[in-house]
């Protein structure tokens, strides 16, 4: 019989060695949910910042699936202290991670120690962090969506203005006209939309909203007062385009992007993620002439919802962050956020403004054509019922996708809505 | 030899099982007491809560989203466990006609399906439903059919996934079937010969009830893991329409991991493990009943 007990101490001795070898050098655990093209240039920071801290600090990063199963892990291995060191996190779920109690303020020490701070950050980005007035996330980026264009099946259909952007964006008529023009031009479907995820949808229908003025939550209430039938008015325009056969149907998020990129679709209202998508397929000479703009006016005025992707420390249960491990993590967070300049290159607007104020930043296409919607960004409301994966999308979705693919009317889809949200 | 001591048997017997029901007691027993106690309280899904009696009971029938819950896991018990008990009986008493590597081989391609990882099998239909660039929807324009959004429409949802599931377990079920079959001796077969007995009587008086364990069992095994589906039925409604499609588990997760309602995901949790030991029991003392009948 081997003798069990010397061979676990032999197997524990190399294991010792192994980490008091690797103690100079602080590994930090990262955890992140970029898949796509962003995904790719965010491996690319990763790796450049473990070159420029060779030795020093290394990240050891994980990519895991986005949306629910990447919450639900996050939230359970904070309980029992198997969290990450450092995590990617929605600015729409920090209220209610907040109250779970599963983030780590960011103090005004650790603050100075980034050399970051509040005058770095658009207002509402800031705010979008901030909870009773303390912080708890790094915000890295805010990502709207945009309207994706086919340059050259617009120029055909004779849509495409002479500023190389599509025509009628300013009105709901004109824009439908242009829609219009592109179905009779002979394209399949004018608009690509992610008619079969609701969670998607959300984000154009609020964008809707909010040109409307319309507002999710006023003090606590669901869609108080005249909000109801702004929402009602942002699912028409979308039904009416369903119906009239100007934009796909059932059609889910890879399956919308493939039906752009492959010109079925003329236009696509999507993330602004997807440029990296765009500018690789076009690198390699498999795309069109395309461009991205702000969401056409369908209402008063213009208006995009957007989120803020941030970095997060987890309070880690009855696992206290040493002071060593806390330094180096606040190191990743500054030299990400100084270096995001490269993270623009995924489509996403750099939170720290110093870099989207650069010339560099103002340089670059199509960043610098959809930039003007920063000022017309909307946020989730706050509330811990809010954000991605949350129970409002769920609620709000599973409407969404009946209505806009003509299976219910409008008014009846916020009639369930309203008495979906009153059961939360 | 060693004279037999009792108690030092006894002693033997319980250190053998102890690692056992510790384990047992580990990961089966606390849960659930825990569970039982967490759906009397209004805990989050972190930490404890307070107690609430039977408020999160109490909820249950007006709250809709539990009702629909209810309904599409009955429905969804109804369209696969009978049809696919019956289905994997066909099959396997086809492929007992069957001998040798031919044999093996028709096996292995009906069990094939089993061995896939649900996400697997998500990817495969999914490639073939997707309502845009679905392989079948390819099929459906060719023969002129118009396109069916099958995993967004509430009528083909249920229908659909109930039909993947059969497809993906049926394989195990064929292999009970088969292995009872193979017990059935064949003498009997021959006495029935003899006897001038037809296909279908032979079919009817000797496999069928001789088979009837088997049935059972499978019944029971079937029965019990609709009862819990999930898997399929989140994969394929992510994103879309949840709501439409919930089934009693999915309803635990939502309440769970993206409300953040522990004591009330605990709640729903009690009432299905109840309806699983309840209909389980139904279950075992009907098909004795009615297996009793032809003996």
């Amino acid at each position: 019989m081997p003798n069990w007990f010397k061979l676990t101490k032999a197997v524990l001795l190399a294991g010792g060695l192994m980490t008091s070898v690797a103690h100079a050098e602080e590994t930090v655990t990262w955890w992140d949910f970029f898949g796509g093209g962003d995904g790719v240039r965010m491996k690319q920071l990763v790796a450049d910042f473990n070159e420029a801290h060779k030795g020093k600090i290394k990240i050891d990063a994980t990519t895991l699936e986005w949306g629910t199963p990447f919450y639900s892990k996050v939230q359970t291995s904070a309980a029992v202290g198997e969290a990450p060191d450092i995590m990617t996190y929605h600015a729409s779920r920090i209220p209610l991670a907040v109250k779970q109690g599963i983030l780590q303020e960011i103090t005004a020490d650790d603050w100075k120690t980034m050399g970051l701070g509040r005058s770095d950050y658009a207002p509402a980005t800031w705010e979008a962090v901030s909870i009773d007035g303390k912080q708890y996330a790094v915000p890295l980026d805010t990502h709207p969506i945009v309207l994706y264009y086919n340059k050259d099946l617009l120029k055909k259909a004779g849509v495409l203005g002479d500023d190389g952007k599509p025509k009628g964006m300013d009105s709901r008529e004109n824009f439908t006209a242009t829609l219009k023009a592109l179905k009779a031009a002979g394209v399949k479907f004018p608009l690509g939309s992610v008619t079969a995820d609701g969670n998607f949808m959300f984000r154009t229908v609020y964008s809707f909203m909010g040109q409307q003025d319309g507002e999710l939550m006023t003090d606590g209430e669901f869609l108080a007062g005249d909000s109801a039938k702004k929402l009602e008015n942002s699912l028409a325009v979308l039904s009416e385009w369903t119906k009239e056969g100007l934009q796909s149907t059932y059609t889910d998020y890879p399956a919308t992007v493939a039906l752009f990129t492959s010109g079925e679709a003329a236009m696509m209202i999507n993330g602004v993620w997807e440029v990296p998508t765009m500018t690789d397929l076009k690198n390699n000479g498999k795309l069109f002439e395309w461009g991205a703009v702000e969401l056409p006016v369908i209402f008063d005025h213009p208006s995009t919802y957007a989120d803020s992707h941030t970095f997060a420390l987890p309070a880690n249960k009855g696992e206290e962050m040493s002071p060593e491990k806390r330094a180096a993590v606040l190191e990743v967070m500054s030299w990400m956020s100084k270096n995001s300049l490269f993270w623009a290159t995924a489509g996403h607007i750099p939170a720290y403004g110093p870099v989207t104020n650069s010339a560099e930043y103002k340089a670059m296409e199509p960043n610098h054509t959809y930039s003007s919607l920063t000022a017309n960004i909307i946020f989730d409301p706050k509330t811990p019922l809010a954000g991605i994966a949350g129970p409002i999308f769920d609620v709000m979705s599973n409407f969404f996708v009946p209505t806009l693919n003509g299976e219910m009317e409008p008014a009846k889809a916020v009639e369930e809505i309203k008495a979906g949200l009153a059961e939360l | 030899m060693m004279l037999r001591n009792r108690r030092n048997e006894g002693l033997f017997g319980l250190a053998l099982v102890a690692p056992f029901v510790a384990i047992y007691g580990l990961v089966f027993v606390y849960p659930t007491i825990k569970l039982f106690m967490t759906s009397f309280t209004d805990a989050p899904l972190i930490g404890d809560g307070n107690f609430v009696g039977f408020d999160n009971y109490a909820r249950l029938p007006s709250d809709r989203r539990f009702g629909t819950a209810v309904w599409n896991t009955a429905y969804f018990v109804l369209i696969t466990v009978v049809p696919g008990t019956l289905l994997a009986f066909a099959i396997a008493l086809g492929v007992n006609r069957l001998a040798g590597r031919l044999q093996a081989a028709v096996l292995a391609l009906f069990f094939l399906p089993y061995i896939l990882p649900v996400s697997v099998v998500y990817l495969l239909w999914d490639w073939t439903l997707n309502f845009q660039f679905g392989i079948a929807m390819y099929l459906f324009d060719m023969l002129g059919i118009a396109r069916i959004p099958v995993f967004k429409s509430t009528a083909w949802f249920m229908p659909a996934v109930g039909m993947i599931t059969i497809w993906w377990t049926a394989g195990f079920s064929i292999l009970l079937f088969l292995a009872g079959l193979r017990t059935i001796p064949t003498e009997i077969y021959e006495a029935a010969a003899l006897d001038n007995a037809g296909r279908w009587s032979t079919f009817r008086r000797i496999t069928w009830p001789l088979m009837w364990p088997i049935t059972a069992l499978v019944l029971t095994i079937q029965l019990i893991s609709q009862l819990k589906i999930f898997d399929q039925v989140y994969l394929f409604s992510v994103g879309g329409r949840p709501n439409d499609n919930m089934v009693l588990v999915y309803y635990v997760f939502q309440r769970a991991f993206q409300s953040d309602q522990g004591g009330r995901a605990a709640a729903v949790a009690v009432v299905l493990f109840v309806i699983v030991i309840v209909v389980s029991v139904l279950n075992f003392q009907l098909t004795r009943l009615s297996g009793g009948r032809d003996r």
